[in-house]
């Protein structure tokens, strides 16, 4: 699979105000970025709609962005099913 | 509660409207209300707009209606005023009949819930008038019971609001990642005026993770009957007084204190302090005994209470704090702020009187930055 990590970060940089200026930390929960309710529906949509899937019902819960790593997982792993 | 004439600072207009939300308790109430009414520089079109953006409409008309000011009122206002009032009485009894629809369907279940909110309030504290304006129908019931609630709703015909909404993507993340409620709830109708009928079904008094919680389980126990005006021998269960306060006050709270309503622009209200107002009126008894003080300590909602309540005293010169004995709760840094996300906190500077007059809320920035909250 291509390296999404490029995109991944434009993405979470277009709505979370402190990913902005800085490298990203992908071990750093993300609401020390900015992240709030409302972003995150924000972010989720726009990886929804950046990589072409579709987050499940199960994946839907905040475990799944707790941090910048753990949403960069579970984007691959959507990308890594549909490709299958 | 007593309370002093509010100052008219912000305007006839205003003052209107902070007058009806709190309720009018003596004759120098109602003639403030009637010589601001009839005040020549009275600004039609913000009045209207504040008490749309306040969901007053119905009651600012009938208001209007009883103090018989045909004749000082615009005749096209006066005229859509009345429209608004007996459309807003029709819709609150198609409301009525679904609510006992549904409540006899999670009842026949064996469902434990209440009915909340508007539907409630319109009864007990707003005497049947029609003026109580409500979106939608709300219960609450545990949050064991979601997946047996949900299907009941489905087989009453409601599906997920999704279908309706602007965005329906936006709308499924955002019902998922916040499961202190089911999906909105929605059902087309065929009756005049109406199309939808919207339900609203809470699992939590406040949020999901809210540092500040009642166990639901706990407030549903020994709910009331309460009538239903105009359907003999019909009746619904709600919270009983204790629950129903602070159900009201932590709702208000989360809606008042969570940034995102904020910029949503679905925060606090002029009407959801007037409903807590009147509770306390039409409750003080039951409210100012010592079990209402030890169920806020049990469950650590105190300060929560405390925020809405000194919020409310400073804004419409009631004086709940010193009635409910919490004047030492409620610190001012918590007055003073609002919740970004899960453990941030930003401090925040403007009255709740300012901020509630204020018709670009979203715009109102953080005076410092967040750290971490307790």
């Amino acid at each position: 699979m291509d390296d999404i990590t490029t995109q991944f970060e434009e993405c979470l940089r277009r709505h979370l105000r402190s990913a902005k200026p800085n490298p990203i930390n992908y071990d750093v929960e993300l609401v020390q970025l900015g992240l709030d309710s409302m972003t995150a529906v924000a972010v989720l949509m726009d990886m929804e709609k950046t990589f072409g899937i579709r987050f499940p019902d199960d994946m839907l819960v905040e475990g799944t962005f707790r941090t910048a790593g753990r949403l960069k997982e579970a984007v691959q792993l959507l990308r890594e099913r549909q490709a299958s | 509660m007593t309370r002093s004439l509010p100052d008219q600072s912000l305007g006839p207009e205003w003052t209107i409207l902070e007058l009806l939300a709190r309720g009018i308790i003596d004759d120098s109430e109602v003639q403030m209300v009637r010589d601001l009414l009839t005040t020549d520089t009275m600004k039609w079109g913000e009045l209207l707009e504040q008490a749309l953006r306040h969901k007053m409409f119905p009651m600012l008309a009938h208001q209007i209606m009883s103090a018989s000011l045909r004749f000082d009122v615009p005749t096209n206002i006066y005229m859509h005023l009345e429209s608004a009032l007996e459309w807003n009485r029709w819709q609150i009894e198609v409301f009525r009949r679904e609510t006992v629809r549904v409540a006899q369907a999670l009842a026949d279940r064996g469902i434990p819930f209440v009915v909340t909110k508007g539907m409630a309030f319109e009864s007990t504290l707003y005497d049947s008038l029609g003026t109580r304006y409500m979106n939608d129908i709300d219960f609450m019931i545990t949050p064991r019971d979601r997946d047996k609630v949900m299907t009941v709703m489905q087989e009453l015909g409601f599906r997920p609001f999704f279908d309706w909404a602007k965005d329906a993507r936006r709308e499924e993340i955002s019902s998922r990642l916040n499961p202190d409620h089911l999906p909105k709830l929605a059902r087309e109708i065929d009756q005049p005026g109406i199309r939808l009928i919207d339900i609203d079904i809470a699992n939590s008094l406040t949020w999901t993770k809210s540092p500040f919680d009642v166990p639901v389980e706990e407030a549903l126990e020994n709910p009331v009957e309460q009538p239903i005006p105009g359907m003999s021998g019909v009746s619904i269960p709600c919270f009983r007084p204790i629950y129903q306060f602070l159900f009201t006050v932590l709702h208000l709270f989360r809606e008042a204190w969570l940034q995102k309503f904020v910029e949503s622009g679905t925060d606090v209200g002029l009407m959801k302090f007037g409903d807590v107002i009147r509770l306390i009126d039409r409750n003080q008894n039951k409210l100012t005994d010592s079990e209402l003080l030890r169920i806020m300590q049990t469950h650590g909602v105190t300060d929560a209470v405390a925020w809405v309540l000194r919020h409310m005293d400073e804004t419409f010169h009631t004086h709940a704090v010193e009635l409910l004995a919490l004047e030492k709760h409620g610190n001012e840094k918590l007055l003073r702020s609002q919740m970004r996300s899960p453990g941030y906190v930003n401090a925040w500077s403007e009255s709740m009187r300012g901020r509630l007059q204020s018709k670009s809320r979203g715009s109102v920035q953080p005076v410092a930055p967040a750290h971490r909250g307790s």
